[in-house]
């Protein structure tokens, strides 16, 4: 399989999910000629795969598609226009000649370890859960706490229900959602335990997945301890106070034989890190200008893997358009240096971009660190704008006009989202 | 006269609705941002309805389940009693993306079963 794939490539991507197909397609629709998708499992799709609900592409499609149904279209649409898709490949490494060639680094397990050569690379390898050595739950080490992405690749793929009585800690969508598939498929979920005073997921969802089927949500309330010597037997759950600290005298034990972990995700930035990219420690992505190009010339970055999004559909939006600019940097097209650097101010917690330019349209993402409601969003002097509410659950995207920075001579924007 | 609260779950904005009701004849529906609310609290109120996805078990693929969604609603209460018959259909690979697997569950009209993405043989 490998023997008959060509060494050289115009882009290559690293990673074959959502983020993956986007940035193959635009790189193909910028002019790359040869595209190259290198994907970890043993096919493209990456985590759609398991997300077998509905809730996707509503903004790109214009319909409600199932997790496998994004998948599969842009499958589809990657497999038509000739782009490889090498599944089983592990990128270990990427170095850059003096010519600025990139040689890719795969391990793949027909082929062995091989060398790719691309002119313009595009990071999309995702994200990843946190576990719970993130958190640090004291107690023992049982078989039955997992995080709640792996518990769906378990029931959705592979058929193993993980256990018969589940609890779930932390109220993101993926925790909501297994809540209900658990429940669908015979067990019995016993709560779910969010630390903060509010859901960090969507209210549909806790309608939808919780209210349903009679689950109960347990705000500003936490686990404690952890039991069981050989499998899961119980949690100590506690409520929090003001500053987040359990309040012991009011814990109690709740038996379960299963604790979901739904508790945040991190951008998989191995190969990021290992080959000297910077990165926003904020986002834990890598720092990119307004091609989404990192601080490696022609090595670009899109997706999850750059900052965690709320909906796919941002994804393929993002990813589009990083493939374009890694399609056009193989065509030896150079984009102008960006000369406005864009500084997260007030109840900002991020932006990505970090820069801009004002040769051309953009748009920004960007998260609060907390809930306003309504919000103002200022962007320098340079435009205002109400918004219903920002929390920081929700991703906001903001487009912003040539036209608006060409009236710009500084070289700092600031953007500030300040109750309104 | 009296109100009901929903959340709509069209869509991720999850609009607020509020139902004013007298007895069984719906007087108003008000908080949401497009029809597709008012619809929602309109069928919420008289027969609630909800779609699921879950997952049959197939043979001869590289996977040990087959993706599957409901082409229209089941009534709620009845939403664990349709998962259960969903749960009894056995396929066999290959499979193709729409490929309608069962019709009419529970002897409602239009609730197909339909395969969400498509699985060759192993």
């Amino acid at each position: 399989m490998f023997g008959r794939m060509n060494r050289r490539y115009d882009t290559v991507v690293v990673g074959g999910g959502p983020a993956g197909m986007g940035a193959a397609l635009g790189a193909l629709d910028a002019g790359a000629g040869k595209v190259l998708v290198l994907e970890r499992d043993g096919e493209a799709g990456g985590i759609l795969n398991q997300c077998i609900h509905a809730g996707f592409g509503l903004q790109y499609f214009r319909e409600e598609l199932t997790g496998p149904e994004y998948a599969e279209r842009f499958l589809a649409q990657v497999i038509d226009r000739d782009i490889d898709v090498m599944p089983s490949s592990y990128v270990t490494g990427l170095a850059v000649d003096s010519e600025g060639t990139k040689q890719v680094r795969v391990l793949n397990e027909r082929a062995g370890l091989a060398s790719i050569e691309a002119a313009s690379v595009v990071l999309a390898m995702g994200c990843r859960e946190r576990t719970r050595g993130s958190i640090r739950i004291p107690g023992t080490r049982p078989a039955g706490v997992l995080t709640a992405g792996l518990a769906q690749k378990l029931v959705n793929q592979k058929g193993y229900l993980p256990g018969k009585r589940v609890a779930i800690l932390g109220s993101g969508d993926i925790g909501l959602i297994m809540a209900r598939r658990l429940t669908l498929e015979g067990a019995e979920v016993v709560g779910v335990f969010e630390l903060m005073p509010y859901s960090n997921g969507l209210n549909r969802n806790v309608v939808q997945c919780l209210d349903d089927y009679d689950i109960p949500m347990h705000l500003s309330t936490t686990v404690v301890e952890i039991h069981g010597r050989d499998r899961l037997e119980a949690i100590t759950v506690a409520p929090v106070d003001a500053h987040l600290q359990p309040q012991l005298d009011k814990a109690r034990k709740v038996p379960c034989d299963t604790l979901l972990l739904s508790i945040g995700l991190i951008p998989d930035n191995e190969l990021a890190r290992q080959i000297g990219i910077q990165l926003d420690p904020v986002t834990g992505g890598p720092v990119v200008s307004s091609t989404l190009e990192t601080s490696l010339p022609g090595v670009f970055a899109c997706g999850n893997v750059l900052h965690v999004h709320d909906v796919v559909d941002y994804v393929t939006a993002e990813s589009l358009r990083a493939g374009g600019f890694a399609g056009e940097w193989s065509r030896e097209i150079r984009r102008p240096k960006d000369s406005i650097q864009l500084v997260p101010g007030n109840n900002v917690r991020y932006c990505v971009p970090h820069t801009l330019s004002p040769d051309r349209e953009h748009t920004v993402f960007m998260r609060v660190k907390q809930r306003v409601e309504p919000a103002r969003l200022r962007v320098g002097g340079l435009m205002e704008k109400t918004l219903r509410f920002v929390i920081p659950a929700e991703m906001i995207s903001l487009k912003i006009q040539p036209e608006m920075l060409d009236r710009f001579h500084g070289d700092r924007l600031t953007i500030d989202i300040d109750p309104a | 006269m009296s109100t009901e609260n929903y959340v709509c779950i069209a869509c991720p904005i999850g609009c607020p609705l509020e139902l004013v009701h007298e007895g069984d004849q719906i007087v108003d529906v008000s908080g949401n941002k497009c029809v597709r609310g008012a619809k929602y609290a309109r069928q919420e109120f008289t027969d609630p309805r909800r779609t699921f996805s879950t997952t049959v078990p197939i043979e001869g693929s590289n996977w040990a389940r087959l993706p599957v969604k409901l082409a229209a609603p089941v009534p709620k209460d009845r939403i664990l009693e349709a998962a259960q018959a969903v749960h009894q259909l056995r396929v066999q690979a290959p499979i193709r993306m729409g490929e309608v697997l069962a019709r009419d569950l529970l002897g409602l009209d239009g609730v197909n079963v339909v395969a969400t993405r498509s699985l060759g043989r192993a």
